[in-house]
């Protein structure tokens, strides 16, 4: 009978075993640079905290719903200028200590301190006024003005107060590197990967023991990696490598949902491009087909295409996107050549000048974006001097990207090749704003318009959704006259896994937030 | 020959001087560069804490400040975490994992030096073998260590194996940029010009062993060539650790400096330092112990005899 019953407990513990999974293996092309939700700067960074921290709302990855896994119920109180949250009992820390209302109010406390010195606080003091813990389940919450989405505010992942000594929260506390958070896995960075193990709580209940996170750096690697079962996943796959990887009969293509557009950013405040006439120029002297094929391998009306053309600040398919405006898919020269000479160009010895001055266009690309549409710089570059222009080509790095062209001081460079990505709510306020009083806070270029300002108070202004995109259409359409931006296109971003790994749910911009799904056995 | 010790004693305080000078260049290096960790972190275009941060990081008032302070924490323990590179991670506990890996490596690459310079000064090395010597000391080692990633990438997967990148590291690092080639030749032509000398000549008709004879003379000069290979190895380490993606010193120092972590790349160009300094004060112990022992040996009376 004892054996039997040692037999029976045998059977179950290998079936937890089973059930639980074991370690998978994935890769992205860099490690996060911190755990610290407070300063989350990359992808790669939001990716990986969302494994490790509860936010107190996230969108539900299937019907875009507003959902919480950490609070029970809410009130609006105070007339819209509050919210009174009661969190769901039983939810631990992974020291193990309870989660209570006192951490909600601390992380709310550490972003309103000054002395945390983080862009992602920043960004929440314009929202938050402060909060109040009435017990341990109970926070209430105090906005700085009536919002209509006031729950959307409060995307923020969740801090144990007991984790810091204070709310004055810089980014090399230990916390970056070994954090503590309420989410489905416990983090721990080390030099050459990120380790995810799990930690059952009573709002998670992840399928795989652990996931490990690999920098595998050149893109080529990864895939030869993944198809030699060498690790399980790939975040994110370059169009030119996903023909290999569909070939394979152990691995899956997923779409990722990111909601990411390319862009070349114009310098309105520099010489012949200060002209709308010019900028409207350079749109048509640019051949985005030619461009995709070349950059991107995807050939005219090739079925499933990665590659989605826009005419303005947001993808196609979100609600902002002012159909209404064609996109520019051929470059059309001759018309270009007549805005041109209205603007008072002449081209002297087939190359473009102004007052006598050829125009020298400097140009560049955020470095890391060759993975995906290699060449493309060169490929730009080679346009433009098909047009008429002269041109110097650069690439920049990460940090020059964040340190120099995101402030806008990076005023020596004409055009800018980027990319940015947003989550469910496309605000794209801080890009196109004059750079005034926290507002423009992503203007690379200082661009500056009244009207386009207006249209963005308009939306700040907004009550409802559809005056929301009432005001995002007409910027839309302001946008692909002023050019402040010439819009490129939609990319689709790609994940790769294995076969072996099943219920992996992609949620938009964060990723794992349906991880506890996923289920792996080898 | 009377200041013997001049030499030895300059070695020592260079030794002393070098772990604290080459940190306070680094500085001053690190000052002159663009933008700075607390900038980045928080834009002061796009966060108000950039001040809070820099005065935290006492990058608020100057190199001197900056040095000072860092040298006062490291002298009380403290040598604080990493900012940007491993965010996070403590710096202390960063360079004592990575040491050891180093340490290893140039261990390893500075066996073929040994075996080619012993081998050389024993008279072993045919002189027909010097081409082949210099084809494989005129390799780059940039190339070699390209190929051997390759290959360890292609064999091992995208994390290599740690044994495995340590051995091919260490063999291109001892093999190529004229390391092992150079210590063969070098060792070869010291040796070479002293056994030339009247005073071999003569220990031979004696039925002296040469080397016996010429060793003494040319030990400092041989542990001299030693110590530059040594150097040279641990200035290679840095470009073989970064493209065989070993976790050493060289490789975090790269890696720090790209992202200007100053509180990693500090303890990391001070690491260098002292091993630079352990080097050199070998080396003026052994010059110390040679002089003494030509000094121990009788003197010839000079003059002729009666």
């Amino acid at each position: 009978m004892a054996r039997r019953t040692a037999l029976v407990f045998a059977t179950l513990a290998l079936g937890a075993v089973v059930g639980t999974g074991s370690s998978l293996s994935y890769n992205e092309e860099v490690l996060p640079s911190t755990l610290n939700p407070l300063y989350a700067s990359s992808m790669s960074d939001f990716r990986s905290q969302e494994l490790v921290f509860d936010r107190l709302y996230f969108h539900d990855a299937i019907n875009n719903d507003l959902k919480s896994r950490i609070i029970q119920k809410f009130e609006m109180v105070d007339d819209g200028r509050g919210v009174k949250l009661t969190l769901v009992p039983g939810i631990k820390w992974h020291d193990g200590k309870a989660l209570s209302a006192k951490d909600i109010c601390f992380t709310v406390d550490a972003m309103l301190d000054p002395k945390t010195t983080s862009p992602v606080a920043e960004g929440y003091r314009a929202v938050l006024a402060g909060c109040e813990a009435q017990g341990n389940q109970v926070a209430k919450i105090k906005f700085t003005q009536v919002f209509h989405n006031p729950l959307e505010r409060l995307g923020f992942a969740v801090l144990p107060e007991a984790g810091f000594t204070s709310t004055a929260i810089s980014p090399d506390l230990d916390f970056a590197a070994h954090p503590i958070g309420t989410g489905p896995f416990k983090g721990s960075r080390g030099r050459r990967a990120v380790t995810f193990d799990v930690f059952a709580n009573a709002h998670h209940n992840p399928g795989i023991a652990q996931l490990r996170l690999n920098d595998a750096g050149d893109p080529a690697l990864q895939v030869r990696s993944l198809i030699n079962n060498g690790s399980q996943g790939i975040i994110a796959v370059p169009p030119l490598l996903r023909a290999e990887l569909s070939a394979s009969d152990d691995v899956t293509l997923k779409t990722y949902d990111l909601r990411s557009w390319w862009f070349i950013a114009v310098n309105t405040t520099k010489g012949a491009l200060k002209d709308k006439r010019v900028r409207q120029a350079l749109n048509l002297s640019i051949d985005r087909s030619e461009l995709r094929k070349l950059a991107i391998g995807t050939m005219q009306g090739d079925q499933n295409s990665p590659c989605e053309f826009i005419s303005g600040p947001f993808v196609q398919a979100s609600p902002y996107y002012n159909r209404a405006v064609p996109v520019m898919e051929r470059s059309d020269l001759k018309k270009a050549e007549g805005l041109l000479t209205s603007a008072g160009l002449e081209k002297v010895g087939g190359t473009w000048s102004q007052a006598g001055q050829p125009i020298n266009l400097n140009l560049g690309l955020l470095a890391p974006l060759n993975n995906e549409a290699e060449d493309l710089l060169s490929q730009i570059g080679n346009q433009l001097t098909a047009a008429g222009f002269k041109r110097q080509d650069q690439k920049i790095t990460d940090d020059e990207w964040n340190r120099r062209v995101k402030t806008g001081q990076a005023k020596e460079y004409d055009l800018v090749v980027g990319k940015w990505s947003f989550g469910v709510v496309e605000e794209v306020n801080a890009l196109f704003h004059t750079r005034a009083a926290g507002q423009g806070k992503l203007n690379i270029f200082n661009y500056s318009n009244p009207a386009v300002d207006a249209v963005l108070k308009e939306y700040d202004a907004a009550r409802t959704d559809k005056a929301a995109q009432d005001a995002y259409h007409k910027l839309h359409a302001m946008l692909a006259d002023e050019l402040p931006y010439l819009f490129l296109w939609k990319l689709d971003t790609r994940s790769a896994w294995r076969t072996e790994v099943r219920g992996n749910l992609i949620a938009p911009y964060y990723y794992f937030t349906e991880v506890d799904a996923w289920k792996y056995a080898k | 020959m009377k200041r013997w010790w001049l030499r030895p004693l300059v070695r020592f305080v260079a030794a002393l001087v070098l772990p604290v000078a080459v940190p306070f260049l680094c500085v001053l290096l690190l000052w002159a560069l663009p933008g700075d960790p607390a900038s980045i972190i928080c834009p002061p275009e796009s966060c108000s804490g950039t001040e809070e941060l820099a005065r935290r990081w006492n990058l608020d008032a100057g190199p001197g400040h900056y040095f000072w302070s860092w040298i006062s924490g490291v002298a009380q323990g403290e040598w604080g975490n990493s900012w940007r590179l491993m965010t996070g991670m403590g710096v202390r506990a960063l360079v004592e994992e990575s040491v050891p890996n180093t340490l290893m490596l140039l261990g390893l690459a500075f066996i073929p030096v040994v075996v080619g310079s012993l081998v050389a000064a024993l008279e072993l090395v045919n002189e027909r073998v010097d081409p082949v010597l210099q084809v494989i000391g005129a390799v780059p080692g940039i190339l070699l260590a390209l190929l051997a990633a390759a290959w360890q990438t292609l064999t091992f997967g995208p994390d290599g194996e740690r044994m495995a990148g340590l051995l091919l590291g260490a063999a291109v690092l001892g093999l190529a940029d004229g390391v092992f080639s150079g210590a063969v030749l070098g060792t070869r032509s010291l040796f070479g010009s002293e056994r030339r000398q009247r005073y071999v000549g003569v220990a031979v008709l004696r039925g002296e062993r040469i080397i016996e004879n010429t060793l003494p003379n040319v030990a400092p000069a041989f542990i001299g060539q030693l110590r530059a290979r040594g150097v040279q190895l641990l200035s290679g380490a840095v470009v073989i650790e970064v493209v065989l993606r070993i976790d050493g010193v060289g490789d975090l120092l790269w890696q720090a400096t790209l992202v200007q972590d100053f509180g990693l790349v500090m303890p990391v160009v001070t690491a260098f330092a002292l091993f630079s300094s352990a080097l050199l004060l070998v080396q003026a112990v052994a010059e110390i112990g040679v002089a003494l022992l030509v000094r121990r040996s009788p003197r010839v009376p000079l003059g002729g005899a009666a």
